[in-house]
């Protein structure tokens, strides 16, 4: 599963001290990326504060956001917010906690609509501090090689770059034959190939580094 | 009434497999499984009356091999063998090894599932027969000489472009290419018959006008061994991607009953002059002026077949049963046929598959970690999937057909929002999501968009699992704030207390109102 940091936006907004001083109670939910999708922005939610009197409505990228989770159990709940006709009713499945490392980040799955999310959460502060450091480690704007990994087993039966090629995003790298159905793998933003892990023909697995780009 | 058989072999797996079993038990028949090892735990194989290995997972290894099938009919004692849908169900040397063992294959002769299968020769008996074909040529594409190439090359111009070359003896998409203008004919043919030959075994290609848009419209057919054909109503799947189905229903939308009639008796005659026996199905595309124009005959059950037997009351399956064993059509299926052409319900099918509609589609095999289907009046699911289940890469990636039926379109929309809304699934992302968004969908809710370029053209995944993803992005947040009980923590026990909002919650009393009634006082 390949990661990003956070998106630049708020970093640079933390980092300009536009945003107000992190909220100890915040956290962070990031979207996992997984296989070289698009890009999710994170999202900061912060308990309501004291000073917003009886408003009591939490904070979404510091701004009061209308919207109550109600639990069923601890997979099932139901968030209520508002919508453009009253309030909305959204179902919400959650998986169990899968991370709960010693870095404090958690990793859990959350079903929306059908729509299957992976998120990391972590307090925000820690987050932040987090993103400061690699900021400093790193040289290149992108924040670093994206490795692409085989999210399904398939055999390899084109590439269309080679190392050293600029490519864009979007930009085919390769085709992946896997379920009866040819499979295009696409390079999630620009940048130059580093390597290519794997040659037309070969078996893949899930996991299987394919592409390096930087 | 005695059983057709007493034994059959169920040849192929999942909900389809499972689909024909539970038409044996309905008829007092044994069923007996195959599985490959992906599917050794399959609820296929559990609800089957016994089961036998096929080999390892790969289809070519497990349910392409027919020596294995007519193997294990003959060694269960089976007297007949049920194809499903893929497969070898439309392998006429499939239909007549089972045959040469002395056994019932329950599908049409293989004579007829060649001659039906053989696109080009389905078109040739459709101009026979007057039935108006997709306009094209009606012989394989000569690709080897030059003069040949320049015969297609002229035989293109008459047809038009754009037009498609396809394969004549598969489907699916598969061996097809567009082609804009002349200059990209070759290289198409050339390409489109390698892929044909692949996929199929056989390259020949041949050409078609590209009518765009179209609808895809379909007739059920049933035909017994005395020669009498009938149509059992229309489906309209217009609703695919890549030539994938992924929504179907009966009856097609906005046709009148006029309409209905002409559409179906030009499926019965070509069914008929193909000597056509069991169950097919006749597959047509609909311009935008309203014409039909016959584009192929599948000789087998198809996977959106229960829409048919919601709306009609027939069990496709045990029909096709009886017919194999030689019995006539049923009255039950001859007063549906006299009613086809004014049907007095509405279904409508989901494919429901492990595939991601933000990633244009792509497999997303994993393991199910949570399963729940939708159930209650005019709903229906056909699946063999479970909680726990992985899903594997080696088949089709559906896992479940969500269908439901009500006395009108409207209505059956209304509940298939309900039941999808129902749905629960963990641990891997499936289609559920384009089907939400496709009852909210005008084009489809109006039944003004239906086209097969629908999908491929208007649908934007990653748009709307961009608003899922910032809703479970709060979500999540507002639960690990719970959690860690830094918040106002909200509980189902809270909410059975009689306010799921604490009265010193920030809403106001009308916002209140709103979280517990759905329209505000």
């Amino acid at each position: 599963m390949s990661r990003r940091p956070a998106a630049p936006a708020s970093d640079a907004a933390v980092a300009a001290g536009s945003l107000p001083v992190v909220d100890d109670r915040a956290v962070r939910v990031t979207v996992a990326v997984v296989g070289g999708g698009g890009v999710d922005p994170p999202v900061v939610v912060a308990p309501a504060t004291a000073s917003q009197g009886t408003s009591g409505d939490p904070l979404v990228d510091g701004a009061p956001v209308a919207a109550v989770l109600v639990h069923a159990d601890d997979r099932h709940a139901v968030l209520v917010h508002d919508g453009d006709h009253g309030a909305n009713r959204t179902h919400v499945l959650f998986g169990p906690v899968r991370r709960d490392g010693p870095d404090g980040v958690q990793l859990r799955e959350v079903v929306v609509h059908g729509w299957l999310v992976e998120v990391e959460i972590q307090s925000a502060r820690r987050a932040a501090l987090r993103d400061r450091a690699r900021r400093g480690a790193n040289v290149a704007g992108h924040g670093g090689p994206v490795e692409i990994r085989a999210i399904i087993p398939g055999r390899v039966v084109a590439v269309s770059v080679a190392a050293g090629d600029s490519v864009a995003a979007g930009q085919q790298v390769l085709v992946v034959e896997a379920m009866k159905m040819q499979n295009e793998l696409r390079a999630p933003r620009e940048g130059t190939v580093v390597r290519i892990g794997v040659a037309i023909g070969d078996t893949i697995d899930v996991g299987d580094l394919l592409v390096i780009i930087n | 009434m005695t059983p057709p058989f007493r034994r059959v072999l169920v040849a192929n797996r999942g909900e389809i497999a499972l689909r024909i079993i539970r038409a044996c038990h309905d008829m007092g028949m044994e069923a007996v499984a195959v599985y490959s090892d992906a599917d050794a735990r399959a609820r296929h194989v559990s609800e089957a009356d016994a089961s036998i290995r096929l080999g390892p997972s790969p289809a070519a290894e497990s349910y392409l091999r027919g020596d294995l099938l007519v193997r294990a009919a003959l060694d269960s004692g089976a007297q007949a063998v049920h194809p499903g849908y893929g497969f070898l169900s439309e392998r006429a040397t499939f239909a007549a090894a089972v045959r040469d063992a002395g056994l019932v294959f329950v599908g049409p002769s293989p004579e007829v599932i060649a001659a039906i299968g053989d696109k080009l020769a389905a078109r040739r008996l459709a101009r026979q027969v007057g039935v108006p074909h997709v306009p094209g040529t009606l012989e394989p594409a000569g690709t080897t000489t030059a003069s040949e190439v320049d015969g297609v090359i002229e035989a293109a111009a008459i047809v038009g472009y754009p037009l498609l070359v396809k394969a004549a003896a598969g489907g699916g998409g598969r061996g097809m290419r567009r082609v804009a203008g002349p200059g990209e004919l070759v290289a198409a043919l050339a390409a489109g018959s390698r892929e044909a030959e692949a996929a199929f075994g056989d390259g020949a290609v041949y050409l078609e006008r590209e009518i765009r848009p179209a609808r895809h419209v379909e007739v059920q057919l049933l035909g017994d061994a005395f020669g009498r054909v009938v149509a059992l109503g229309e489906r309209d799947c217009s609703i695919q991607r890549r030539h994938q189905k992924l929504i179907e229903e009966a009856p097609a939308p906005g046709l009148s009953t006029d309409e209905r009639r002409l559409l179906h008796g030009m499926a019965v005659r070509l069914g008929a002059a193909a000597g056509l026996s069991n169950a097919a199905t006749c597959e047509f595309l609909r311009d935008r002026d309203g014409a039909f124009w016959f584009l192929e005959v599948n000789a087998r059950l198809q996977v959106e077949h229960p829409v048919t037997e919601l709306v009609t009351g027939v069990d496709l399956v045990a029909e096709q049963f009886r017919l194999a064993a030689g019995m006539s059509l049923s009255e039950r299926v001859r007063e549906a046929a006299e009613h086809a052409a004014q049907p007095g319900a509405h279904a409508i099918e989901v494919r429901i598959s492990a595939e991601d509609p933000a990633r244009d589609f792509a497999p997303a095999p994993g393991t199910i970690t949570a399963w729940s289907m939708p159930s209650g009046p005019g709903v229906r699911v056909d699946t063999a999937a479970g909680a726990g289940d992985r899903v594997p890469p080696d088949y089709d990636p559906l896992i479940a057909k969500l269908i439901v039926y009500a006395e009108d379109r409207p209505a059956a929309i209304a509940r298939l929002r309900r039941a999808l809304g129902e749905v629960e699934i963990g641990g891997i992302q499936t289609t559920v999501p384009f089907h939400r968004a496709m009852m909210e969908e005008p084009a489809y809710v109006e039944a003004t968009g239906l086209a097969t370029t629908w999908v491929d053209d208007g649908w934007d995944g990653s748009r709307h699992r961009a608003r899922a993803v910032r809703l479970a992005s709060i979500a999540a947040g507002l639960a690990a704030i719970d959690e860690a009980g830094l918040g106002r923590a909200q509980s189902g026990a809270q909410a059975a207390s009689g306010s799921p909002v604490p009265a010193d919650h920030g809403w106001r009393a009308t916002g209140r109102a709103d979280a517990l009634d759905r329209w505000p006082r």
